[in-house]
């Protein structure tokens, strides 16, 4: 498959730890797991995610671990029985690396404010400026289709994570019906947020198949190429994804 | 109306209130709790009724109640909190009381997990609580079907006059797809004056009951309920083919998401030079079974196998259904593990050898 060197570049995040956090099926985790193998990529320090979804047990990042493992990324999952269930558990080595990890460290959390508020569990362990939270964004979702609703999204999340946001992913799909426009009209929204919140698009997260054809919009932002890995039983991985390479 | 990416759960609830089912009771349980959290927030919004039971034997005679106005009602549930529920169901069939009630069914028996099955095909499709009664199950393998067939649902319950049950297994609830709304009237329709209990003003009271102590009585009401579930199988059978030819020499009958699975088994198949078809029943009451007897006796059709998230429960409908005139083979998986395609693949190609010998 031809390389090549695409317009875009690839978000940068200089602090130690990146909460992932966002609505009901905003695309957090396929997020997560993505943004974990690119910083594994494209960084010196090493990668840890910690799947902190404790909502329910459908589509989490912990499926992808295997995966992750071979890009050298740690997993820090529950095991055995309770890998696949809905109990609030968060594993002690969680708040460890919470506080002294030395790589970059990504937290994958649940939906909504019901889903992120274990993360006001680990508050004390955080490290006060050392950490990103980000607002995975899909315009296509019931509840985050305007700015108010995002607002008051992020009001909730805030409310009950106790952290501050930092920034917006834009990340609006309609998962395989997904096309150029879909991003465009997200992105759209995703920058009315970040006037009115003040806080940065860090990037558009893309299926690699858009790629190109995102290549002749003048869309300025980093870019997130996504890869689907978090896939229902009857979908096959995508094996002819555009290759181009960020700088 | 523009297509929104939703859960299956949301588009469930979604759906309701297109259907102007404004009155909601539900206990939460995963795997469908985003329908009561879509609800908490989407009931006000239409003025309707969203009520917490304390538990799912409360919800089931909140439904009862609310039934018996006329007025449309529904809940949602998954596979224990559906047992609990069974007295009411059984007692809303004997009073003839439209109603809607889905399954997002988890790993059984008993407490079981929370993972995807299809093992409450007999509880749905048998009767579940006591009596002589049925329910109308339709069973959704997409978000959009989730959604059609919801709508549906409110139909076909006042049209029968009894309740309706939509089962989708864990992975129903909880993927997402994109899905379109029918721009329809939201508006609760009105109770139908022939029967509900709407407060009797100038005409005398009724009495909404399934109890009959005179035996001669109580055998007419069943007979009543006998002839509807006899009209529902002439009227109600839905089904879909899936590359179903006549050279096929095998035909799988697998129903809601477990069947996507074995399209991609039957698309890859394809590919390497083997030709089967899917039956998929959306009705599982009524069950079509005249229709997969058609296809079972096809010249070409060696034999059919079901594919189920359960241990042969809905098998048991297809072996009545060919009455011995074709042998039915069975793969399942169950407390929450989803067969794979592979798997799926691997049973037909077995079957291939064991009947070309």
């Amino acid at each position: 498959m031809a390389r090549s060197t695409s317009r875009f570049t690839a978000p940068i995040f200089s602090k130690r730890v990146i909460v992932i956090v966002g609505g009901y099926g905003s695309g957090k985790s396929e997020v997560a797991v993505n943004l974990a193998q690119l910083l594994a990529l494209n960084c010196q320090s090493k990668v840890a995610i910690a799947d902190l979804d404790i909502v329910n047990p459908y589509f989490r990042s912990r499926e992808a671990s295997e995966r992750l493992n071979e890009f050298g990324i740690e997993s820090i999952n529950p095991r055995g029985d309770f890998s696949s269930a809905d109990l609030p558990i968060i594993l002690p080595e969680i708040a460890a690396a919470v506080e002294s990890y030395d790589g970059t460290l990504i937290l994958d959390a649940g939906g909504d404010d019901v889903g992120s508020r274990v993360l006001s569990s680990l508050t004390v362990t955080f490290p006060a400026d050392d950490y990103e939270m980000l607002l995975v964004l899909n315009s296509n979702r019931p509840f985050t289709q305007d700015v108010p609703s995002c607002q008051n999204l992020m009001r909730e999340i805030e409310t009950a994570t106790r952290l501050k946001f930092t920034g917006i992913i834009a990340n609006s799909h309609m998962l395989h019906m997904t096309d150029i426009t879909t991003i465009i009209k997200g992105l759209d929204l995703a920058k009315q947020v970040s006037t009115t919140t003040g806080l940065p698009v860090n990037c558009v997260a893309v299926d690699k198949k858009l790629l190109s054809e995102l290549e002749q919009t003048d869309i300025e932002v980093p870019v997130l190429p996504l890869h689907r890995l978090l896939l229902k039983p009857w979908e096959r991985e995508d094996t002819n994804s555009d290759s181009s390479t960020m700088r | 109306m523009a297509k929104v990416l939703m859960k299956g759960n949301e588009a469930i609830a979604e759906a309701a209130l297109r259907a102007g089912a404004n009155n909601y009771f539900c206990y939460p349980i995963t795997p469908q709790t985003e329908v009561a959290e879509y609800m908490a927030k989407r009931m006000p919004e239409v003025g309707g009724v969203f009520l917490q039971g304390e538990s799912e034997v409360a919800v089931g005679n909140m439904i009862f109640g609310a039934a018996a106005t006329g007025k449309r009602v529904f809940t949602t549930s998954s596979s224990p909190g559906i047992s609990l529920m069974q007295e009411s169901i059984s007692y809303m069939a004997g009073a003839q009381l439209p109603c809607v009630i889905v399954n997002i069914m988890r790993g059984g028996p008993g407490l079981g997990g929370i993972l995807p099955a299809q093992s409450d095909y007999f509880q749905a499709v048998k009767g579940g609580g006591h009596g002589d009664y049925r329910l109308l199950v339709l069973a959704p393998s997409t978000v959009q079907e989730a959604v059609d067939l919801m709508i549906l649902s409110f139909d076909l319950a006042d049209k029968y006059r009894n309740p309706v049950m939509m089962i989708g297994d864990g992975m129903i609830g909880q993927m997402m797809e994109a899905v379109e709304f029918p721009d329809k009237d939201a508006d609760p329709k009105p109770p139908d004056e022939s029967w509900a209990a709407t407060g009797a003003k100038d005409r005398k009271p009724r009495i909404i009951k399934s109890l009959f102590l005179d035996p001669v009585k109580l055998e007419e009401n069943s007979w009543l309920l006998h002839e509807k579930y006899e009209r529902m199988k002439k009227e109600e059978v839905r089904f879909e083919l899936y590359k179903v030819k006549p050279e096929n020499e095998f035909m799988i009958v697998s129903y809601g998401t477990m069947a996507r699975i074995c399209q991609t088994a039957i698309d890859e198949l394809e590919e390497e030079g083997v030709s089967i078809g899917l039956f998929r029943p959306i009705s599982l009451f009524p069950f079509p079974s005249t229709q997969i007897l058609e296809e079972a006796t096809k010249e070409n059709v060696k034999a059919l196998l079901t594919v189920e998230m359960s241990t042969a429960q809905m098998m048991e409908d297809v072996v009545m259904a060919v009455v011995g005139n074709r042998p039915v083979e069975f793969y399942g998986r169950c407390g929450g593990i989803v067969p794979t395609p592979e798997e799926v693949k691997e049973k037909i190609l077995e079957m291939q050898k064991t009947y070309s010998k």
